[in-house]
């Protein structure tokens, strides 16, 4: 590890200072993705900006058919709700206990790496993703790898899911790490059928070609011969970009399978 | 690794031929290339940061110009050291051909990456270098799009 100044925030805006006042600083909510790349020295920033002491960003709320997660709430709380339960399973199976012990959903969605489970459940699910400075739709947020709508030093503090009639997540795990070589969540929400995938491609996106296919019939035998495109999919020593293809349609109808049983 | 892919640019393959040797359209193009320098006919010295979510690291590298058939074909043979990030090498082949629309490039790239970025970078790789190949060509085709 390189040497780094550790700064604590107690409020956002005062995280916001700090951010701005570095010439080259990072947050760190759970550090699960950070804490790692620091000691590998693959990272060497000025200044970490600890998230943890914000009043308020941990909390879980279920209000109007809206689950409200706060950013810094772990994996295992997540999983410990109740009104989205597709939602909680995803959280549960997130890496290893220690790392749903520490990691965050909100420092998960703004790392937006490509195999994290998250993604695949905003875009599933519907989600809005609050930050510090705006409201930003799930659909809008994936941009590329690694990329997320996130502004420079902007903060998320919340994300909102609204609760699906059914909803369901399969995933095919790496088995070290157990990130998802493919993860699909199916969702039948107020606003229709929908389907977000992670894993597959350089960031989580939603498959319309399914929605479609589901909206006319929900079972798995109706994503029988249609195509998913894999040309620009991942690949690499855990599963090329054709079998990540053939994973897509499987994972989709494992969760299809789970929503209609 | 393996990679390959075309773009078409809408030049003629001697304007990209002529733009594709140019310390300064190069630099341009790369995205995170903070110095480009040609050393000798043919040869040039890079700088380059890279950014994939946590992982920064600055890579020094050369890239080397070889067996070229301008404005047609040539190799591209590419070496590059991240201090402890780790260290990457590889041979891209480059093919110009004149299309309706202007030039079709195509090519192919081999290569390897070693040390810590291999380690925990492999998943990683190839979404990365597809990214900075796409950024690249963007990049290049908007100098004929005015």
């Amino acid at each position: 590890m390189y040497t780094f100044n550790f700064r604590r925030a107690s409020n956002l805006d005062e995280a916001q200072q700090i951010h701005q006042s570095s010439s080259d600083a990072v947050y760190v909510a759970g550090g699960m993705t950070l804490i790692p790349s620091l000691k590998l020295r693959l990272a060497n920033p000025d200044d970490v900006v600890d998230l943890s002491q914000i009043d308020g960003l941990g909390s879980i709320s279920s209000a109007d058919g809206v689950v409200s997660i706060g950013a810094m709430a772990r994996h295992c709380e997540v999983a410990a709700t109740s009104d989205i339960p597709a939602l909680a399973a995803l959280a549960n199976r997130i890496g290893d206990a220690q790392v749903r012990n520490r990691g965050t959903i909100g420092g998960s969605l703004a790392n937006n790496d490509p195999a994290a489970d998250y993604p695949a459940a905003v875009l599933g699910l519907g989600a809005i993703v609050h930050t510090n400075a705006r409201a930003i739709a799930g659909d809008d947020f994936f941009v590329d790898l690694f990329e997320t709508a996130l502004d420079e030093g902007e903060i998320i503090t919340r994300v909102d899911f609204p609760i699906p009639r059914r909803a369901a997540y399969a995933k095919f795990a790496n088995q070290a790490s157990k990130y998802a070589v493919v993860g699909v969540m199916v969702a039948e929400t107020d606003a229709g059928i929908r389907v977000g995938v992670t894993g597959a491609a350089a960031c989580a996106f939603r498959l319309t070609s399914f929605e479609e296919a589901l909206s006319t019939n929900m079972s798995a035998s109706a994503l029988d011969g249609v195509e998913v495109d894999s040309s620009d999919f991942n690949s690499d020593l855990h599963a090329s970009a054709a079998y990540r293809g053939s994973l897509v349609t499987v994972m989709a109808k494992q969760a299809v399978d789970q929503l209609t049983t | 690794m393996e990679e390959q892919g075309e773009f078409v640019i809408p030049a003629t393959p001697q304007e990209v031929w002529d733009a594709l040797q140019k310390p300064d359209v190069l630099q341009e193009c790369i995205d995170g290339c903070e110095e480009m320098t040609l050393t000798e006919e043919g040869t040039f010295a890079c700088v380059v940061a890279i950014k994939v979510g946590p992982v920064k690291a600055r890579f020094t590298g050369t890239v080397k110009i070889v067996d070229p058939h301008p404005p047609h074909s040539y190799f591209l043979d590419v070496s590059a050291r991240g201090g402890g990030a780790g260290f990457g090498s590889g041979r891209a082949e480059v093919e110009l051909q004149a299309v309706p629309e202007g030039t079709r490039l195509n090519y192919q790239v081999r290569g390897t990456i070693g040390g810590k970025l291999a380690q925990i970078g492999t998943r990683l790789f190839q979404s990365f270098s597809r990214k900075m190949t796409r950024t690249f060509f963007e990049r290049f085709s908007q100098r004929w799009v005015r």
